[in-house]
């Protein structure tokens, strides 16, 4: 993996691949490719810990590998399994290779990072794995090496960029968190926000990403039961321009609710507080961050 | 860095004893800071420029944080350490710093810090009948000056007459702990299970396990003989409690806390809550292994025991923290309470419903029922109605002592729910199986037209 031997020039890699991280983020990461220490991120949902770890692969040329966790995962799914069909293939024939070597290894994502020099490893939604997996993946992470018991040990000649992704739907076990750095990503502020909208969505305006925006930061303050994430800001800026609204008007942010609210409640509640005023202080938001950056660049 | 105050050290070791004084005073204020994260600090210092407050910052937060809610403590220890002030490790009560820190916990919603816990002992015991608004009002500045600063950390934030119920415990019987302990073991074994997604070697199982009649096949020559199958694991279901330590439910609060520490340690996916006009967390705090400990830990992390109630708003802030992170997904979820709620019913019954949308199925128990033909008095519990899956009526404090075989009734089976409107109340009664002896006339339920109605109560 090209190192990134200054924070800057990470932040820049980051960027080069559209995602945008503040002070904070940037420092975490570094220091976590530099100590070759696991990231474990939380925050809420769509505030992006998945695309933290697939632009990091991008921006490192590295490749991503993805455990995706669930209830009942374990070890054959995560690290290694044999291929039986052919093992009993072999058996019939009466072949005289050996049944549990390499050849008839089937390698899963864990097994994989290892062998891969300089992967980054993305273990995604821990908190939804069981205890017993967590304690195995605790002595995975500590020596990044594993004992298969028919072929030997197999140990990582370059340990993978580990990065951990948790929703906190249950406590994670302390241990797991001492052997990693620890990071909660929070909702990015209005302007990192518009800047991450016109990163990703580069054929948005500025005008409709400004006001998007503007509106979705307000409603983060409402305490809703299901805060929109920046996805779904960018699916809502999409929305109006799939439409072809170039900013927001109350006819079409009504019909396109739904992509940024997914609760019955927050949609009622939202709605019933009346769309207009919130647009237009939208709106007047928008204006004034744009006048604030004193437009030298992006405008038409 | 508080450097400077070393100065016949080379820089190096000044940052070095820095970190380390730093890593200390995080671990006086009741973080988790290990030696594995302080040598994960004093590493991640050699990658960074230590004069960047910023990069500093994140390091620490990065090794030290292991939780949004520690943010607010280490925020500020963060930045005396900066400043490089006095990282004291007995601050005077009056200091700014202190009463921040002792603001977040429970009240949050988060976990308290082990020192609220330590420190709740000293909280005059309000159970059982006792005055518990006289009690709360005690806490008034007293004399003896001098005594907040021989205490570490936050405790010094205290005021002495606190401190001084120190002295009164619980002070549970031998008898109640062993009954509590009993109750424990009868959770054990009731405990409702759930299907895994695990699988098991069960040859009496339905799905093939190929991996094992592979290993087999080797033993006769290649050919399939002998198959082997798997099961699915099952595994305890998630008993989610949560309980009413208001004013009205006074009576019941000790033994229910007693109750809440058996099921606890019996049910590994246990979890408790109490509220009356705020939400707080139990679990850890009963999780000790000491009984009697953990039962004054608990206690003393209760921050409004005997206030007044406000069920919607307790359980809305339960639904808007932990319901929202899952919590409540697929377990059985248990409400204790009376059902008087002061604040508006419209939130409780929207509230109870979003509950029970999560839950497997949604319980609850009602110690003071106060029924008029079978329906209940209060508002507050009128509203919840319609979303409860099984409402239970109990007559006394020992129905929670029931709870055990309650418990086992439970969980085989879905509940089927019919969205009724909130105007027609069709309640399911289920009655309370007890506890125990039930030749003992005491201790049978009693029966529906005798229980306590408003006008008696």
């Amino acid at each position: 993996m090209p190192g990134f031997d200054s924070i800057e020039t990470l932040r820049a890699g980051l960027t080069r691949e559209r995602y945008l991280v503040d002070d904070g983020l940037a420092t975490v990461v570094f220091l976590a490719l530099r100590l070759k220490k696991p990231l474990l991120v939380e925050g809420e949902p769509g505030v992006g810990k998945t695309e933290l770890a697939k632009t990091l692969a991008a921006a490192s040329g590295a490749p991503l590998i993805r455990l995706q966790c669930y209830e009942g995962i374990d070890v054959h799914h995560a690290l290694y399994d044999w291929d039986y069909p052919r093992q009993l293939l072999q058996l019939r024939a009466g072949g005289s290779a050996p049944l549990y070597s390499m050849e008839f290894l089937v390698r899963r994502p864990l097994l994989e990072a290892l062998e891969q020099p300089g992967a980054v490893l993305l273990i995604d939604e821990l908190d939804r794995a069981d205890d017993e997996f967590e304690a195995f993946l605790l002595e995975f992470l500590s020596d990044f090496q594993v004992t298969i018991p028919e072929v030997g040990v197999i140990t990582a000649k370059e340990p993978p960029t580990v990065i951990i992704t948790s929703n906190r739907t249950r406590d994670l076990h302390e241990a797991l968190k001492r052997r990693c750095l620890y990071h909660w990503i929070d909702h990015p502020g209005l302007k990192r926000e518009v800047a991450i909208a016109r990163a990703r969505l580069p054929h948005v305006n500025e005008r409709l990403a400004g006001q998007v925006c503007a509106f979705v930061q307000d409603l983060r303050w409402l305490d809703l039961y299901r805060s929109p994430g920046v996805g779904e800001t960018l699916d809502w800026a999409e929305a109006f321009h799939v439409l072809g609204r170039d900013h927001i008007d109350s006819a079409t942010a009504d019909r396109t609710l739904g992509t940024l609210l997914k609760e019955r409640d927050d949609l009622e509640r939202v709605r019933d507080q009346g769309l207009d005023a919130r647009i237009q202080q939208a709106e007047e938001l928008a204006v004034k961050l744009e006048d604030h950056r004193g437009a030298p660049d992006g405008r038409p | 860095m508080a450097a400077h105050e070393r100065p016949q050290l080379p820089p190096d070791q000044q940052i070095l004893s820095a970190a380390v004084t730093f890593a200390r005073s995080l671990r006086a204020y009741g973080m988790t800071a290990s030696v594995d994260s302080e040598l994960v600090f004093i590493r991640t210092l050699t990658e960074l420029d230590v004069r960047d407050r910023r990069q500093v910052y994140w390091a620490a937060h990065a090794t030290f944080v292991h939780s949004p809610d520690e943010r607010p403590v280490f925020d500020s220890i963060f930045e005396r350490f900066w400043e490089g002030r006095e990282l004291n490790l007995q601050p005077r009560a009056s200091e700014h710093g202190e009463s921040d820190i002792r603001s977040i916990g429970p009240a949050q919603g988060g976990e308290a810090l082990p020192q609220y816990r330590q420190e709740g002992k000293e909280r005059k015991p309000a159970l059982d009948g006792a005055p518990a608004k006289a009690t709360r009002e005690m806490s008034a500045p007293d004399s003896d000056e001098g005594a907040p600063n021989d205490q570490k950390g936050i405790l010094a934030a205290y005021s002495p007459a606190e401190q001084q119920a120190q002295k009164e415990k619980l002070e549970y019987g031998e008898d109640e702990l062993s009954a509590v302990r009993r109750l424990g073991e009868d959770i054990k074994r009731a405990a409702p299970r759930r299907r895994s997604r695990r699988m098991r070697p069960d040859n009496g199982g339905s799905r093939l396990d190929i991996r094992r009649t592979v290993r087999n096949c080797l033993e006769t020559d290649g050919e399939a003989l002998r198959l082997a199958y798997t099961a699915q694991k099952e595994r305890p279901r998630r008993l989610l409690f949560l309980c009413d330590v208001s004013g009205s439910m006074e009576r019941y609060s000790r033994v229910l806390l007693g109750s809440l520490k058996a099921i606890v340690s019996a049910n590994t996916k246990a979890e408790a809550f109490v509220f009356a006009t705020q939400l707080t967390r139990l679990t850890r705090a009963l999780d000790g292994r000491d009984l009697d400990r953990a039962l004054e830990t608990a206690r003393g992390a209760i921050s409004d025991w005997s206030g007044g109630t406000r069920i919607g708003s307790s359980l809305q802030e339960f639904n808007h923290t932990y319901g929202r992170r899952g919590f409540a997904r697929g377990a059985i979820v248990m409400v204790v309470s009376d059902g008087w709620d002061r604040g508006d019913p419209a939130v409780l019954s929207a509230e109870v419903r979003r509950i029970q949308l999560q839950a497997w199925r949604l319980v609850w128990i009602n110690p003071r029922p106060m029924l008029v033909d079978q329906q209940p008095l209060a508002i507050g519990m009128r509203a919840a109605m319609p979303y409860i899956d099984d409402f239970v009526p109990g007559h006394d404090p020992r129905a929670i002592a029931g709870l055990a075989p309650l418990v086992g009734g439970l969980g085989k089976q879905r509940p089927r729910r019919k969205f009724v409107s909130g105007e027609q109340l069709k309640v399911q009664v289920r009655p309370l199986p007890m506890h125990g002896n039930e030749q003992n006339p005491k201790d049978r339920p009693l029966p529906a037209n005798q229980w306590p109605t408003a006008a008696n109560y």
